[in-house]
Formats: structure tokens, sequence, C-alpha cells
């Protein structure tokens, strides 16, 4: 392992992961090793929580800005264990120089969102960096709720035979950045973030849901592999099913990126019982930003610790966990 | 419909693959191994088909001297170097660009060589070294920029050429009396701006297959049952399988400029070491922008890698896992050989397959 720290560490996926690990390891007691590393964590009873830094470049996006994110990406991270998000904290690292007028755009933007999801802010922080300390504005937010449901949802009640269903189109947000990024066309695609709670809240009374994930950094691709990894189990999807919007499509198609590992912000990976799968599918259907809702794939007993494709030309793919960052290729 | 056509392409391939002995294809092109992958194709392959990735990843193949210029470049005061985004991963000797970066080298990702111009516009003050790797396919555009630099006046753009032109490695691995390569997918791409004519001697004087192909894995499968079928009537021919894409003649305008700005060269590649007349250098007067004499780069030197057997595996002399540092000392995520470093080489690809078992 290098002496310093690489952008790579960032990504999602492999470099993440070891990375984590290597600071977790520090700490005598920590219930992130307990719960296996999954979106939040259970500190006392049906009370959760979670954390998460915001630092996306750049800040205004076409489907929202990093306040809007930060609520969404923070909360999100409750709603897959079915936890409602009921308080925040906001910690702002500012840069010297930043426009006044953009620091409240951004605030703002946070605090309709909290609203909406009736979750109260309980505490904050301000600092401002001399310039070049940060760039332009970096956002944490912990958030803090109850779990709404006695079932336990979690990578180890993931059963051989679960449907795989995905709430949405992935790698919009990924995509969008990327677009925005490179200069390309973005052929009107916008962002998908979006707080989740209101969505996946519906599922909640399903006797049969085992397990949820927002596929954030690293998209769906790494959600599969940190699956298939933490359950021991196989995780198979089907090309076919997996619908993309023709925009992302163009935009991966263009840097050579594989929207597998585009991250998304708004969009969740859902396993049930077989039994609970129409029922899943009818209940995100109803909800618009559940609309797209698709059957994607299945869990498997084999080939347990991998994740795997049935591709549109018969064929069969590794999903592997990305290292590193997502490049665009050379040609 | 579309079912149809490709179950009874696969169907071909395996029939054809039954008429000869065990064969071993390669793929030249690196963005035809990454859609090989992604269309699931090599768990299609028939059990006496190999498929090897061959030296037209520009990733694989730029040489680890070359790559320690470009860090020396961008950890220069007031340089940045600008390169294609997927090269900043490949480890030099003394780390690669994105370590460069985290130790406070200047590089920048650009999409189009052409971009930069606005940034060395922006920031006079600053020399730009763009990064020109790549086979044909990307080495108009260098040209372009070099001419635009010319144009415009802009005293702060410069070059670090590394081209590379794809026949005269191909050549290499058809005189290798131990390469075990029948057939050559070729790459649509590089075909497009060299056209068909180049390839004619693979098939004529080495008797090896030859397909171009597209992109998508449809295109590949056809390109591929065009491979077998010469193989199978022992009539070794270059067919356009992407005439889509591909004109016979090529793209003499991008040729053209090539010429202009570019003049052939001795060139090392990683793994397969010089190969005569393989690379491009400048002509004058673009040679104003070379890198290494503007900047006074230190000539960097090749070290070869001990037990590191990549070159033999892009030759097709060699299966991945023979190399006795195959996942042990070099896995995708600490990579020695250059087979390793880009996700779809060779060895990576292996390395993934093989831990499906006996799925794939």
């Amino acid at each position: 392992m290098s002496e310093l720290i690489s952008l790579g560490e960032g990504s999602g996926g492999r470099l993440t992961a070891d990375l984590i690990a290597s600071v977790i390891k520090n700490f005598a007691a920590c219930d992130g090793q307990k719960s296996g590393c999954e979106d939040c964590t259970f500190i006392e009873g049906n009370l959760a929580v979670t954390t998460d830094g915001f630092t996306v470049s750049p800040r205004f996006f076409p489907g929202g800005d990093m306040g809007h994110l930060a609520v969404c990406g923070a909360t999100n991270d409750l709603a897959v264990r079915g936890v409602r998000p009921q308080w925040l904290t906001l910690g702002m690292i500012i840069e010297e120089g930043l426009p006044r007028a953009e620091l409240l755009r951004l605030v703002r933007s946070a605090a309709r969102q909290c609203e909406a999801l009736g979750a109260t802010l309980a505490a904050g922080d301000t600092k401002v960096v001399p310039r070049g300390a940060c760039e332009g504005m970096f956002f944490n937010v912990t958030a803090l709720g109850r779990a709404v449901t006695s079932r336990p949802l979690g990578m180890n009640h993931l059963r051989p035979g679960d449907a795989l269903i995905l709430s949405t189109t992935p790698g919009r947000h990924g995509a969008v950045i990327a677009a925005l990024r490179y200069g390309l066309d973005r052929g009107g695609l916008k962002s998908d973030c979006a707080a989740l709670w209101p969505l996946l809240e519906q599922l909640l009374p399903l006797e049969g849901l085992h397990c949820m994930r927002d596929c954030t950094r690293g998209g769906l691709g790494t959600v599969l592999c940190e699956w298939a990894e933490g359950a021991g189990l196989g995780m198979e999807i089907e090309e076919e099913r997996l619908a993309l919007h023709p925009s992302v499509a163009a935009i991966c198609d263009i840097l050579g990126f594989d929207p597998l590992y585009l991250a998304s912000e708004g969009c969740a990976l859902i396993a049930c019982a077989p039994t609970e799968t129409e029922n899943a599918l009818a209940r995100l259907r109803c909800h618009p930003l559940g609309r797209d809702a698709a059957l994607i794939g299945t869990v498997t007993a084999e080939h347990a610790g991998l994740a795997g494709m049935k591709t549109r030309l018969g064929g069969f793919r590794i999903v592997d966990m990305p290292v590193g960052e997502i490049l665009p290729r050379i040609c | 419909m579309r079912g149809s056509f490709l179950s009874s392409a696969a169907q071909t391939l395996a029939e054809l693959a039954r008429r000869t002995e065990p064969v071993t294809l390669m793929e030249v092109c690196g963005t035809h191994t990454v859609s090989i992958f992604r269309s699931g194709l090599r768990s299609l392959l028939p059990e006496n088909a190999a498929l090897l990735s061959g030296p037209g990843c520009p990733v694989c193949v730029t040489s680890q001297a070359d790559i320690d210029q470009a860090i020396a470049a961008a950890s220069l005061p007031n340089v940045a170097l600008c390169s294609y985004g997927d090269m900043i991963r490949v480890p030099g000797r003394g780390g690669s660009l994105r370590e460069a970066a985290a130790r406070g080298g200047d590089v920048r990702v650009v999409m189009s060589a052409l971009d930069v111009i606005p940034l060395a516009l922006r920031e006079p003050q600053r020399e730009f070294v763009f990064f020109a790797v790549g086979f044909e396919t990307t080495t108009p555009q260098t040209a372009l920029l070099l001419q635009e630099t010319e144009r415009l006046g802009v005293g702060n753009v410069s070059v670090l050429v590394e081209h590379k032109r794809v026949l005269p490695a191909l050549e290499l691995l058809a005189q290798d009396p131990q390469t075990g390569v029948k057939g050559f997918l070729l790459p649509g791409h590089v075909s497009s701006i060299i056209g068909l004519e180049p390839y004619e001697i693979l098939a004529e004087k080495y008797r090896i297959a030859c397909a171009v192909g597209g992109f998508e894995g449809e295109q590949i499968l056809l390109a591929l049952c065009t491979l077998l079928a010469q193989i199978v009537h022992r009539r070794p021919r270059v067919v356009n399988a992407y005439p889509s894409g591909v004109r016979c003649h090529g793209n003499p305008r991008a040729r053209a400029l090539i010429d202009e700005c570019f003049m052939p060269c001795d060139s090392v590649w990683r793994g397969l070491g010089t190969i005569r007349m393989s690379g491009l250098k400048l002509r004058a007067p673009y040679d104003r922008c070379d890198a290494r004499v503007k900047l006074k780069l230190p000539a960097a030197v090749n070290t070869p890698i001990p037990g590191c057997r990549c070159g033999e595996v892009l030759r097709g002399r060699l299966a991945p896992p023979q190399c006795a540092l195959f996942g042990k000392d070099c896995t995708p995520q600490e990579p020695v050989g250059p087979c390793m470093v880009s996700s779809e080489g060779s060895c990576g690809a292996w390395y993934r397959y093989g831990r499906m078992g006996g799925r794939l």
C-alpha cells in the first residue's frame, strides 16, 4: 500500500473498503464491525445513526445541489434499514471567499429537504478555512432516527432465491456529474438525487423484505459485490431486465464507463422473498420515485461471494468490485 | 428476432470450432477487450477456442520509462501534465501519475488533445504537457493539437509523444515461431484510419486469419465467426466485419495529418521490448513542441520486472496462470505486470474468470 492516500481510495469499491478497514481496526469498540458495515448502526434499541461527508464538484447540478444531496444521502442510509430519519447534524467546512449567497442557497436547499422529511436539525458546526484548504465547501451530515419496523433488515437476512429489485434506473447521478466534469451534452438527464424514505417506507409492512441498500458511490455493481461477500451468497442479475436511461447509456459509451459502477443518489437495491416480488413492485411503482422499479435478478446459493450478470448476448460476466476511481478510457 | 440471431451465431461459432484443432485467437484492441468482458462473450466461446488480449491497449504497452518521464514532467514546478484518464493509474518505476498527483504533481485528465489549448490559454505562466499515447486512433488528435498550437502561436504547450503503430507489433507476433495465435480480431477504430490494406501481409505472408470487428458484442461475435471460418477453410485473408465503421481505404485525411506531424521511429513496448519503426516522433517544425527537449526531461530507463512474463502472454506463448507471479504477487489491486494493470488485460480478465470456477 502506498504511503500517501490516493484519490482512488475515495471512489467506493475495493480500495475504499480497505481504507475503512484500516481506520476501524484502531478502535477497540466499533459498532460498525458488529453490524458488518451496513449503511447505519443501531446504537441502542431501535435508535440508529449514520454519518456522511459531501464534497461533490460541481456543487449545483441538474436535479439537485450539494445541500439537497447531503440530506438525501445521509438519510437514505437510515431509510434502507427501515429507520425514519428524525434528527440531523450539519457540519460545514467553508473556504474563504465562497460567495455568501451560494452558502445560503445550499443551506436552504438542505433545510427544505429536512422539512419535507419531518426531520429536525439537532446540532451544527461551521469552520472557515483559508483559500485553497478546501474546494469551496464541504458538508458533513449525521442522521439519527428510530426503526419503525421490528423486522431486522440487512445483509445477513439475504436468502438464496430472494428477488433483487431495483427501485429505478441506475447511474443517473454519476452520469450527470461525469457529463458536467468532462464537458459532455447530458441530453436533458438529471441526477436522481432524492430522499428515499417516503418510497422505502411503503415496503416495510412486507413480511418477506430482507435487505435494502442505496446504490451511491460505486453504484449498483459495488452493492451487489458487498452483498455477495457480506452474505456469502451469489448475486445474479440480468442485463435484459436492467433498463438504462438513454443518456446514461450514451455518456457511458463515450467515456467507456460501466453503468453498473456509476453512482445513484435516489436508487435502492431491494431483496425480498420471491413470493413478495409482485407486491413489492406494485408498492414501489405507486410512488413517483419507484415508477421504473424492476425485478433485475436473484440471490443464489451458487458461486458464493461473487456477483454476476447474464448479458444480452446470452453470456455471463462477473460484476467485480471496482478498484480505484472510474476514469475515462483513451479510445 | 435478436435472440435467434445470437443463438445461431453462437452455434455457428461452436460448430466452426469443432472443425478445427484447439485454436488461439487474439483481440488486438483494448476496447474490444472491455466489450468482450462486458458482453460476457468469453463465456460463449467454444472450449477449444481461446481468446487472448494482444498489444493494442495503450495502457498495457506504454513503457515504464515513458510513464516515469510523464511523472517527472508532472512533478516539475509550473508544469501541468495532461493525460487521457486511464493512463494515470498505470505504475511506472516510481509509482503512477495518480500517486504523483498525491505528492503534489499537477496532473489533469483531458478528454481530447485539443482540450489542452484552452487550459494553456487560461494559465499562460504554466507549461502544459500533453501525454500523447495511443495508436493511429488518437494520433490524428495530437497532430491537430500541434497544428492548432502553431496556428494560434500558443507558447506554453508541449507534447510527450509515445504514440505507437499497430502493424509492426502484429508483424512481430506473426513472425514469432512460437506464437500460438491463428487469428487476429483487428481493431475497429485504428482500421477506420489505416484501412484494410496494411494488414494484408499478415494473411498473405504469415497465414494468419484477420477480421476487423466493431465494438458491440454482436459485432465481435460476427468477427470471431469469420475468423474461425477462415481457419477452418485454411483461407486466411482480411475481412471487414465492421463495414458500418471502417472503409476499405481508411481515412486518408487523418493519415495525412499524422504524416505531416510525425515520422516513424523505433519504440519500446512494455512487455515486448523495442520494435523497429513501431513508434512516431515529431517532424520539424513541430519538434519545437517536444516536451523531452523543452523541459530537458531526464532520459528514463526501462527496468525489467523480475519474474514478470507479460511479454510471453502478449505474444500468445503463455497463459496467464502459468506465470509464477499470477494471483500471488500480481493481482488487480497490486499489479506487477502490464497485463494485470489494465483491469481487462489478459491477466486481469483471467484472474476474474478463474474465480467463477466451472461456471465460465
